[in-house]
């Protein structure tokens, strides 16, 4: 009977504890650098923890061998770079380098380090470990994303130690997104993975299983250190005591004491774990805004719209000339000539009622999309694109300029009495892109086009575009935003992804050649203005020739608690990009 | 009896490499890869996308992927899981203690409870006892297992009882040692119901069933007849050979609560070697599913092993080797 009254009096104890605030946490304090950055925000009181949920798992801690953004995620919460992206601006702004000098011929960058940082660990920060970073990612043993970002046709960055704290980064040619992708270069220090790198284990280091078991050996500059990972429940961020911002007070940031994300199994958990009051911030997709708002008052949070996303949604026909190893064109050559006229590609463009679309499947929560940028990408954004309003009779006409024939039987031919019949592909996985494409099957039958549904595995579709090339149309999404450099391999003739005919040898058509040489001219200069002009006449180019169809842009929500003060919300990436910044009144 | 076990885990040889060839022929049929996610992405470099598949051994007819897995697996090294780029075996153990502890639970509560309730109800049939586990039964058997945890994620989310799902709370790292043990044993509750409850039903209509064929047997006539106490006749002599029949499914109940947690644990979010290899699965991390169907066949066979020898030991009738 006593044990039985003990496990009771356990349980309550639980149940209490999980309601009450965790015991009092004394931070370590440590004199602040010289070179600290003065954060311009209100300043905040310390304490209190920050509870995020995401859905899956890191697949490692090291960004050498990351190429998915949960781990980048994670890996940027505790490395820091050599500048940093505000995301509200879409500037760059220091980080570890306090200021840099380009030189006059636009390829040398030197950078000067900021005096005083220490790594979480109590060690010096210095240029050398800038330099063992860059030679880690450029070894040939550890082939990595960093590696191929940072190079010009295939040539590394020259980088040059000119002190213990100036660097010199030299590029072989001018190339526009320098300071954006340096930025996204987490320093690593060279005291603690040194070692590794010599003995050829560098891309085993820091992955899960030492994350787990000696979370104090990642060592990172970020506001925050690992201080427990428990694989599939959850990851248990620290304040790092030797961070390098602080707020106009003098106090060391962050202001929250732990960051806690429960790693749940996929994006409905997620959301769930939101609704119900057990997380701080989520994400949310437009058509679960309504029934969690119900929620809002009875846990205490907001829903933000942030505007439109950075996804795009589009329908593109397959104009690949190529034929299979046994002779057999990709595309049906009279159906070729329909998806390689423009003509026909624009009436189709007029023909789906995007604004339908938005209603229908958006539930009214986004807009429609003319170009290859949404407006959350505000720096590269161009508004003034051809547009092709909801317009059946325009369609028919320039249908009829092409030379088709709508039949007594309502049925559209081509001029050789071909009926006009075609199948779309998408994935069944996202529900949005099915609901899409039946909105867009029905526009069609109004021309009297004959549009067949395929809904494949995304693998299965995958393959279709990039190996196979046996489809005729296909419905997708891209998540855009950022730099123009990140959207080559969409634009570029040569590119993987200029899915409606990629890697060209030579330009199918003269405006693909235009696109190609626009693209090649933003890349070669550091000049906001030429580029935004180069990209701009890109955008353009891209909705004249419609080469894809652009449909909708779905807008992006996000739910936070009310307690968090300093919230500022960015239109794309991350809600809580400035969590060193964030602090609260009450404890959880 | 060790030429008896030897032979049995010699069985497990043809088995395994059966199962595996098939798992990897079915994955290399399946359309897209691992890479595939990687090559959806715009800004990969197709050069490195070149570059992993290389190294991983993706760009080699699926045969000579196979045989090259076979030949690291007799120099006992099971390869590395492409995601997380730790070797599977320590990966399995990373997970695996979880998914134990959860089965352990599962099997102790579908046999703590059948058995004395399986004896109950047959020393009475028609009688409330029978009647009230009968139906219960069939009310747990009629239910699917995921309805079940779904059911109890429901609960969970309505009443604020219990967790929802996790093994431990957000603040664990911070409890003293023995409220972190009360603190994985409150998470367990409702996991080891729902993995259990399925257990406990079918446990009990097939004891119940042969306790009543036992019942019917001349020696218990003549141990009541002797005027030995009805408790000491149900449970010495009816359970002791009722049972027999059950020990030989141990085997298949223990891989089975395998299967079944990899249910469970998806859809209760519980950290174990399910939601492993679901995800493995997924994202064709070929290593890892590799890994872990091995581990299943495996347990099967032990499994299997194991109840033999129980009933071995339970039955003086049944001997092994010679």
């Amino acid at each position: 009977m006593r044990t039985r009254h003990f496990h009771l009096l356990g349980l309550g104890c639980l149940i209490f504890t999980a309601c009450t605030k965790p015991p009092a946490v004394s931070r370590e304090d440590h004199p602040l650098p010289d070179g600290i950055d003065t954060a311009r925000v209100e300043p905040g009181r310390r304490g209190g923890v920050f509870i995020q949920s995401v859905p899956g798992e890191p697949s490692t801690f090291n960004p050498l061998v990351s190429e998915d953004a949960t781990s980048g995620g994670f890996i940027g919460l505790f490395l820091d770079s050599l500048t940093r992206y505000n995301a509200v601006t879409q500037e760059v702004e220091p980080g570890l380098a306090t200021r840099w000098d380009i030189g006059a011929d636009n390829k040398t960058f030197t950078f000067h380090l900021r005096s005083g940082v220490r790594w979480s660990d109590g060690n010096p920060f210095s240029a050398d470990d800038v330099l063992f970073t860059f030679q880690a990612i450029y070894d040939s043993r550890y082939p990595n994303r960093s590696a191929f970002d940072l190079s010009v046709d295939g040539k590394p960055f020259r980088v040059e130690k000119v002190d213990e704290l100036t660097v010199r980064i030299t590029t072989p040619e001018i190339f526009a997104p320098f300071l954006e992708y340096v930025g996204g270069v987490g320093i690593l220090p060279k005291h603690r993975l040194g070692p590794a790198f010599q003995d050829g284990t560098l891309q085993k280091a820091w992955n899960v299983s030492v994350a787990q078991h000696q979370p104090d050996t990642l060592v990172g500059t970020g506001a925050f250190r690992l201080r427990s990972y428990q694989p599939a429940e959850r990851i248990v961020f620290e304040a790092n005591p030797h961070y390098w911002r602080a707020d106009s007070a003098g106090v060391r940031l962050p202001y929250v004491d732990f960051l806690v994300t429960k790693l749940v199994k996929d994006i409905n958990a997620s959301t769930l774990a939101f609704a119900t009051g057990q997380t701080d911030a989520e994400g949310l997709s437009p058509d679960n805004v309504a029934w969690i708002e119900r929620f809002a008052k009875r846990y205490e949070f907001l829903v933000h719209n942030r505007g439109p996303s950075p996804n795009s949604g589009f329908v593109w026909f397959n104009q690949n000339p190529g034929q299979d190893a046994s002779g057999k064109p990709f595309v049906q050559p009279h159906k070729l000539t329909w998806f390689t006229d423009r003509r026909f590609r624009q009436a189709i463009s007029h023909g789906i009622d995007r604004e339908g679309i938005v209603k229908g499947v958006l539930f009214g929560r986004g807009q429609p999309l003319w170009g290859p940028e949404t407006p959350a990408n505000k720096k590269w954004y161009n508004p003034n694109v051809t547009q092709y309003p909801y317009n059946p009779a325009r369609a028919r006409a320039l249908l009829a300029e092409a030379g088709f024939r709508l039949g007594e039987d309502g049925k559209l031919r081509d001029a050789k009495g071909n009926l006009v019949e075609f199948t779309l592909n998408s994935n069944q996985e996202n529900q949005l892109r099915v609901n899409m494409a039946t909105v867009f099957k029905e526009n069609m039958r109004d021309l009297g086009i004959t549009v067949n549904l395929a809904f494949l595995d995304f693998g299965t579709f995958v393959g279709k575009i990039q190996d196979s090339f046996d489809y005729e149309a296909g419905l997708l999404g891209l998540t855009g935003g950022g730099d123009p450099a990140g959207g080559m391999s969409v634009f570029s003739s040569q590119g993987r992804l200029h899915q409606w005919y990629p890697n060209q040898k030579t330009p199918a058509t003269p405006w693909e050649a235009r696109i190609d040489e626009l693209m090649s001219l933003q890349l070669r200069t550091l000049d906001y203005a030429t580029r935004r002009k180069y990209f701009d006449e890109v955008q353009k180019i891209m909705s004249d020739e419609t080469p894809y169809i652009y449909l909708v842009t779905a807008n992006a929500y996000v739910g936070l608690k009310d307690r968090w003060k300093n919230i500022k919300i960015p239109p794309l990436g991350s809600l809580v990009w400035n969590l060193d910044e964030l602090w609260t009144v009450f404890t959880p | 009896m060790t030429a008896f076990i030897l032979r049995r885990l010699g069985t497990l040889v043809p088995m395994l490499l059966a199962v595996t060839l098939l798992v990897f022929a079915l994955m290399s049929l399946a359309p897209g890869d691992f890479l595939t996610p990687v090559k959806a992405q715009r800004d990969i470099n197709p050069a490195l996308i070149a570059e992993l598949s290389k190294s991983f051994g993706l760009d080699r007819p699926w045969y000579e992927q196979y045989l090259r897995w076979l030949g690291n697996i007799l120099r006992l090294d099971f390869g590395y899981s492409w995601t997380y780029k730790v070797p599977v075996a320590e990966l399995i153990a990373q997970r695996a203690p979880a998914t134990i502890l959860l089965s352990v639970c599962s099997l102790l509560l579908a046999w703590g409870l059948a058995i004395p309730l399986a004896v109950l109800a047959a020393a009475r049939p028609g009688g409330w006892i029978d009647k009230l586990t009968s139906s219960a039964a069939y009310f747990a058997l009629a239910i699917p297992e995921f309805f079940l945890a779904l059911l109890a994620v429901w609960f969970a989310a309505q009443s604020g009882w219990f967790p929802i799902g996790g093994l431990t709370s957000l603040d664990h790292d911070f409890l003293p040692f023995g409220a972190q043990i009360l603190d994985i044993a409150w998470h367990l509750i409702l996991p080891t119901l729902v993995l259990g409850l399925g257990g406990v039903a079918g446990t009990l209509r097939v004891l119940r069933a042969n306790v009543l064929d036992v019942l019917r047997a001349e020696y218990v006539t003549a141990a009541r007849a002797k005027g030995l106490p009805e408790k000491v006749v149900l449970f010495r002599h009816v359970l002791r050979n009722a049972l027999n029949p059950l020990l030989s499914t141990v085997g298949y109940a223990f891989a089975g609560l395998l299967s079944g947690s990899l249910l469970v644990e998806n859809v209760m979010n519980y950290p174990g070697l399910g939601r492993l290899v679901y995800e493995a699965f997924i994202r064709e991390d070929q290593f890892v599913v590799l890994g872990s169907v091995m581990v299943g066949c495996t347990l099967l066979v032990i499994g299997n092993l194991i109840s033999d020898l129980a009933l071995a030991w339970s039955d003086p009738r049944v001997r092994y080797g010679r």
